[in-house]
């Protein structure tokens, strides 16, 4: 993002204090979807078709529950506040794809068939971070690098074991 | 009948018109609104806030659409899992095919208008029925 301030939509909501399991899940929607917190029962996304989308369909749902929800599409009051909130995202999406990182270098020396399965995992947690990745930090490029390279490493043993196969054929 | 949904129609929308015209009214002419409060009164609203046709208890439109119609064809929740991953990526369903859909839909609404988008995601869906319908028939994915 530029440094003008840009659109932003805002939920502003209250959810009955019980059963907590509501509270629960409404929290971990908003997770998902990458929002900055602006206070209690404020979070805050940068406004397009889709964040808003997403808004509204959360506000609806906690209407269902039985809370309050309301959504306002707003500007920051000066670039410097926007640049703090949009700074406290990169550095929960960094967060994230350093765990990404750490996890496929860990899984570097797991067996062949463990790999795989890290490779799928994490190829599917990146798709996940990406789409709730507003503000890019540089991790990111980190983290996808990390990827695919296990996921190389994962295919270069698979096709040297095929080979080792058809050579032993060749040979019986 | 009329039927109004909200301008700038995305999966789960395109999806429900479908449905609502295969399905339940096949002279179903479609308004598109930016405002809730401009759908005409004869008209029934989907896929907008506040209507019964919209997001209930983490389903997306087009499951409510088949809830409430009591649409028990197979085939067509089989559609409603993709379209629901397609729209709200929550993982309640394995649908590899969604993200596709999701791009495709989504390239639709840049370059279309609303009612070219559900000219050109009609035959798309129908042809998603007939392989889900082949595929289940067979229980295994069609050639």
């Amino acid at each position: 993002m530029s440094g003008t301030a840009g659109q932003w939509v805002l939920l502003a909501y209250r959810i009955p204090r019980r059963p907590s399991t509501l509270r629960i899940t409404i929290w971990r929607k908003l997770d998902r979807l990458g929002v900055a917190r602006l206070g209690d029962g404020l979070v805050a996304l940068p406004a397009d078709a889709r964040t808003r989308e997403q808004l509204e369909w959360i506000a609806e749902e906690i209407g269902e529950v039985g809370g309050s929800a309301t959504i306002w599409l707003a500007s920051p009051g000066s670039t410097a506040q926007e640049q703090a909130v949009a700074t406290g995202m990169r550095q929960a999406r960094s967060a994230e794809y350093q765990a990404v990182i750490a996890q496929a270098r860990a899984a570097a020396s797991a067996r062949p068939g463990e790999r795989a399965r890290v490779v799928k995992r994490l190829q599917a947690e990146l798709r996940r971070i990406d789409r709730r990745d507003f503000f890019p930090p540089t991790e990111r490029d980190a983290a996808r690098h990390a990827v695919r390279e296990l996921a190389r490493r994962d295919t270069a043993v698979e096709a040297s074991a095929d080979s080792a196969e058809a050579t032993e054929g060749t040979q019986r | 009948m009329k039927w109004a949904t909200r301008a700038g129609v995305h999966i789960d929308r395109a999806a429900c018109a479908w449905l609502i015209r295969r399905h339940l009214d096949a002279e179903a002419e479609f308004v598109f609104v930016d405002d809730p409060a401009r759908v005409p009164p004869e008209a029934t609203p989907f896929d907008m806030r506040g209507a019964e046709l919209g997001h209930h208890g983490g389903d997306c439109s087009f499951e409510t659409i088949l809830r409430r119609y009591e649409l028990s064809d197979p085939v067509l929740w089989r559609i409603a899992e993709i379209v629901h991953e397609a729209d709200l990526d929550d993982e309640r369903f394995d649908a590899p095919e969604a993200p596709g859909l999701d791009v495709i839909l989504r390239g639709l609404s840049m370059t279309c208008a609303d009612e070219r988008v559900l000219e050109l995601s009609g035959p798309l869906f129908d042809g998603m029925y007939e392989y889900y319908r082949r595929a289940f028939l067979l229980g295994r994915p069609p050639a």
